[in-house]
């Protein structure tokens, strides 16, 4: 009993939570405060892009789900939504090795930011979906834009950080 | 390999499912995805709280890199601002309450009769696509679904959700808002013309005729109306002959402000409210740019009248009977919101059945 609780509390799952509260709270906090050109940055969006990049399409979209469940508890959109949206920008950038063969360090920032770009571009089309529209307006390629510009910054830092979260062991 | 593969595959499928589910039961507004909501939030709030104390000094050298100029200017600006208009609120506050007075004498709904609840505004929305605000008061202080939020300047906005200790605050900008609002048009400057063929430059005569005080009685009671005012216009007439100057005074039909209301509509952050089917009646006359923009009021209303919400900064003029869309430039800064009051009303069409 006790063995399988350790297991759960060091697996990458407990890990990708407590990471992506932490990351959360920046979301809410700094990052709510902060806002080039008058955009917010999407520090979940950028760490979903990163585990699609890093780890591939499955255990990419697992953890875009599990990170948009989380974002979607502090947002006002309907409960789920972002997770269905950063499932699918992790699902999206874990495409990589399929366009890109051996992709070095600089294409997967690269990757990463433009997985991001596609992932807030996902937002407003997924609200419009639920019925949350009328916001069909050019201010989202640049919210898009925007949000691809400071994850191309950030990428080489969230890509070691994913890294070692979603690491299957820490030992080793 | 390809055991785990499916195994992945499952739970990629069950999450999606479950959020699927997620996204239906909250759109049919179900408790269950409030409960969700709360419980994260009651483990959330801590680590919120330390990211919030330790990131203030890189929000603060952010806002001090990017901001200084417009602070300072700012400061100057609003300390001119203060300066002129402490005296004018000084007779505004009065006005006010002769109004509210007036009106409570006779039975008309003022807001001085409505209780508020003060609130401080705790967060934004952590999204680029919603104008949401979070204040830190919630049900527990009666707040409900709906009532209207204001600042010391005006409408800001309407609540969408509440939780025990804080709510949620949808802003006027929001493409979901709109409101029944009420445009005070001022009243068009008399024009008189004269086509007296006769007339030719010579003497200006100038006749002013007053209506006599008269004591008027009232039916309610305690109620004793004072002297009763009827505005007039000074008609100044050139006329050839003195004897001919004329002893008509015109009294001004269109001296009080006339109303017409329509529908405010937010439009997202980047763009100004509208506000669409205000009537092109001739009576309503021209809307000039400057003309304010309070709620309308009334039974299916979202916020009780003469809420000030903003004034008319461009008419735009459309053909057939469509009517003008007014662009507003809202009395209340939305992008720097701190402190804001809830009027305890909450709109019949807001109500949720027991």
């Amino acid at each position: 009993m006790s063995l399988r609780f350790l297991r759960f509390i060091t697996s990458r799952w407990t890990r990708l939570v407590l990471v992506s509260s932490v990351l959360l709270g920046l979301q809410t906090t700094l990052l709510n405060d902060m806002r080039p050109f008058g955009v917010m940055a999407q520090v979940m969006v950028l760490f979903a892009a990163s585990a699609g990049v890093v780890y591939g399409s499955e255990i990419g979209a697992l953890a875009g789900l599990i990170i948009g469940l989380m974002y979607d508890s502090v947002l006002t959109t309907p409960l789920g939504l972002a997770s269905l949206v950063l499932g699918a920008t992790a699902y999206i950038a874990g495409a990589v090795p399929y366009f890109v063969r051996d992709a070095t360090w600089w294409s997967k920032i690269i990757a990463v930011a433009m997985a991001s770009a596609i992932g807030e571009l996902l937002f407003p089309i997924a609200q419009a979906m639920v019925g949350y529209g009328g916001r069909g307006e050019w201010r989202v390629f640049i919210v898009a834009l925007v949000v691809g510009g400071v994850n191309l910054v950030f990428a080489p830092l969230m890509l070691l950080i994913t890294k070692w979260t979603l690491k299957e062991t820490l030992v080793g | 390999m390809s055991v785990l593969s499916a195994k992945r595959k499952r739970a990629i499928a069950l999450l999606s499912l479950t959020s699927i589910i997620l996204i239906t039961l909250d759109l049919q507004g179900s408790a269950s995805t409030s409960v969700l909501r709360g419980t994260f939030g009651t483990f959330f709030r801590p680590i919120e709280g330390v990211a919030r104390v330790v990131t203030r000094p890189l929000s603060n050298a952010w806002y001090g890199i990017t901001n200084y100029n417009d602070v300072t200017k700012e400061n100057n600006l609003l300390r001119e601002k203060i300066a002129q208009q402490e005296g004018a609120a000084v007779a505004a506050a009065a006005s006010v309450r002769l109004s509210q007075e007036l009106l409570a004498l006779n039975g008309l709904p003022t807001l001085a009769g409505i209780n508020s609840v003060s609130a401080q505004v705790i967060g934004d929305s952590p999204s680029n696509f919603s104008q949401t605000v979070e204040i830190n008061q919630g049900s527990k202080s009666g707040i409900k679904v709906g009532m209207p939020v204001m600042n010391a300047a005006g409408l800001v906005g309407k609540i969408t959700k509440t939780f025990a200790r804080r709510s949620i605050v949808m802003l006027i900008t929001d493409p979901e808002y709109a409101l029944s609002v009420k445009v005070i048009n001022g009243p068009e400057a008399p024009t008189t013309p004269i086509n007296d063929p006769r007339a030719v430059v010579s003497t200006t005569t100038s006749t002013t005729t007053t209506i006599p005080t008269t004591q008027a009685t009232s039916n309610i009671p305690g109620f004793t109306p004072g002297a009763t005012t009827i505005p007039l216009t000074t008609v100044n007439v050139t006329v050839s002959d003195p004897a001919l100057a004329p002893t008509l005074t015109v009294p001004v039909n269109g001296a009080l402000p006339v109303r017409e209301t329509g529908i405010l509509e937010g439009r997202g952050p980047t763009r100004v409210p509208i506000v669409r089917f205000i009537d092109s009646a001739q009576r309503f006359g021209t809307i000039l740019p400057g003309a304010p923009i309070v709620t309308s009021g009334g039974s299916l209303s979202l916020a009780p009248p003469d809420i000030v919400v903003g004034t008319v900064t461009k008419v735009r003029d459309r053909l057939g009977t469509a009517g003008p869309i007014l662009e507003i430039n809202l009395v209340a800064d939305l992008t720097n919101l701190s402190f804001v009051r809830i009027l305890l009303y909450q709109p019949i069409t807001e109500r949720v059945a027991p």
